[in-house]
């Protein structure tokens, strides 16, 4: 009786797990065999799930169809300065959360994970006014500061934890061999924190290289839109050019799934502020 | 990770002595250490909460320029809108769907990915792929599964004899509203079941050895055992993913832009067409700071049911 049991509960969970998979992966497969059909396929009605004639014909027309180039860059271009700029932000703020003690840390710390709460869209009206204010609508340093800001919380926290987590006697040791605290932080700090550094900086790069409603807001020239706004070109009036849309989305989205899994198992611990414990 | 937090508490009461009372001006330096991070979020995330703020209370003209204060006109003209009801309504439902429906399927991702089988580490891989994909992608994805005429969705129901005609998913609001609902579901899976597996992995192996020594097993040692001790995981992934479902823009953006009339349409699909369409300013801000203060109140809960753990 037992062992039969066992054997049931082993088929459930092999029968979950094909569907789990089947489910997660479907859109995907979807999407890589559209962007891999000619259009009058794409087009079929009915239509069948495999390409009849396989053909890569989408991923070089697509070069030339929209500004893909330009848009690469600009993505490129905005997730990589305004990681740098939440890093510069973040790491002396997490710093000094860690090895700090100053009347107001609390409420600093409180205000970083309120903020990783608010998403640009519920603030995007106030926002929009003060990009505008700084003259930056349909600029790309626009982006770049709302990523940032809206990021800091995240790095801020993975930081400050990782930062904790490092004895203090090792700065301590370096203090006493002559180094000021900036040079401690730099030579023994940050190197024994590279993995908390490392998830953060991906961390932001994805957010801000998967951003959305921000850049549709306030982009408007087509040579200076990201990958993600760009991709919008594909979404006509009348007709949506799948298979250009898709060979686009598969070459956006390789990138991200490839850092991601590179992060995957510290960003719970970033995302849920101390919420749970690891 | 809380062990981290145990050991800064510690750091920072060692600190305190370390700093003492040598002037005003070592007083002022962990000011200086937290100044550009606090100067990014002042300037980019509290100034435009303060200018919202302005802007719903004030008349804007169509060329958004504030024309003086107005009091609560701008949230009158709101509710006085039918559509706007409909929208909370939406909002609602939304919300409480996607997080409702995402927790349960999360917990048995989680149970499955807490066991020990061959090809775990690809589930867990593969599980990542829609976190890690922008929004506007996944969504676009299952627009195309979803298209009456060239969509996957049809086709399977066809050939497996479910339905005889093709069904316009994406056509009247019964129908799509929930595809949206499980579009967002897809994306909220992965973050749910990792949050959950993390807090699987804190309970003691022990607990489930005596509980079958008890005679708990499968679905008892599930409900006693278990789930109580998944309470804390599951309050923070519940309150963190009502706060970005309800954020959630650009699934319904690319699916169906809340159409027909708003009957698909959330706070925030509203509030964009209201600013940048209708070029209703005034109305807008209003939409966003109702919409900003329920966030902020579930923010604040999660505060303080982070803070009270880590005290």
């Amino acid at each position: 009786m037992h062992s039969r049991k066992i054997t049931i509960g082993k088929c459930l969970m092999v029968v979950s797990v094909i569907v789990l998979l089947v489910v997660l992966l479907f859109p995907y497969v979807v999407m890589v065999l559209t962007a891999l059909k000619p259009k009058s396929e794409v087009y079929a009605i009915p239509p069948h799930f495999l390409p009849k004639v396989w053909t890569p014909g989408n991923f070089i027309d697509i070069w030339e169809k929209v500004m893909l180039v330009n848009f690469i860059t600009n993505t490129i271009f905005v997730a990589s300065l305004s990681t740098i700029i939440a890093l510069i932000c973040a790491i002396p703020a997490a710093y000094a959360l860690a090895r700090m003690r100053f009347k107001g840390s609390k409420a600093y710390l409180y205000m970083i994970i309120i903020t990783q709460m608010f998403s640009p869209i519920v603030l995007l009206v106030g926002l929009y006014r003060i990009i505008g204010m700084f003259g930056l609508i349909d600029s790309l340093w626009g982006l770049v500061l709302v990523d940032a800001a809206f990021n800091q919380a995240f790095a801020v926290w993975i930081l400050r934890g990782y930062f904790a987590s490092i004895p203090y006697e090792l700065e301590q040791a370096a203090w006493i061999d002559g180094c000021s605290k900036w040079q401690a932080l730099r030579k023994v700090l940050l190197p024994l924190s590279a993995p908390g550094i490392i998830t953060a900086l991906i961390f932001v790069f994805i957010a801000a290289w998967n951003e959305f409603t921000v850049a549709l807001t306030i982009m408007s020239t087509e040579h200076l839109k990201p990958l993600t706004v760009g991709i919008y070109a594909f979404f006509g009036r009348y007709d949506i050019q799948w298979q250009y849309l898709f060979a686009t989305s598969a070459i956006a989205t390789v990138p991200v799934i490839v850092l991601f899994l590179l992060i995957e198992k510290h960003l719970i611990s970033g995302l849920t502020a101390g919420g749970v414990k690891e | 990770m809380n062990d981290t937090v145990v050991t800064s508490l510690q750091h920072n009461n060692k600190t305190i002595k370390g700093i003492g009372k040598k002037g005003k001006i070592k007083k002022l330096i962990p000011y200086l250490w937290i100044a550009p991070s606090v100067l990014l979020i002042a300037v980019i995330i509290f100034v435009p909460i303060l200018e919202l703020f302005l802007t719903s209370f004030s008349k804007v003209s169509l060329a958004g320029i504030r024309k003086g204060l107005i009091g609560f006109g701008n949230f009158k003209d709101l509710f006085s809108d039918k559509a706007f009801l409909i929208v909370l309504k939406n909002t609602l439902v939304w919300t409480i769907a996607v997080v409702g429906i995402s927790t349960v399927l999360s917990i048995g991702i989680a149970l499955i990915l807490n066991k020990k089988f061959p090809g775990r580490r690809i589930v867990r891989a593969v599980l990542i792929f829609p976190w890690a994909t922008s929004l506007i992608i996944t969504a676009a994805m299952w627009k195309y599964i979803f298209d009456f005429n060239y969509g996957i969705m049809n086709l399977i129901l066809q050939k497996a004899g479910i339905i005889k005609e093709n069904i316009y998913w994406l056509a009247k609001p019964e129908i799509s509203f929930p595809v949206l609902i499980w579009v967002g579901i897809f994306v909220t899976i992965p973050f749910t079941s990792f949050v959950i597996l993390a807090g699987l992995q804190t309970i003691p192996i022990v607990l489930y050895e005596s509980g079958s020594i008890d005679g708990a097993s499968g679905w008892r040692s599930f409900c006693y055992i278990t789930l109580p001790l998944l309470k804390e995981s599951l309050t923070v992934s519940t309150v963190l993913n009502v706060i970005y479902v309800f954020n959630s823009f650009p699934i319904i953006w690319t699916i169906t832009r809340g159409d027909p009339l708003n009957q698909t349409d959330t706070v925030v699909t509203y509030l964009y067409k209201m600013a940048f369409q209708a070029n209703k300013m005034g109305q807008a801000a209003a939409v966003s700071v109702i919409s900003f203060l329920i966030l902020l109140a579930f923010s604040i809960l999660y505060v303080s049911i982070v803070m009270r753990r880590s005290d």
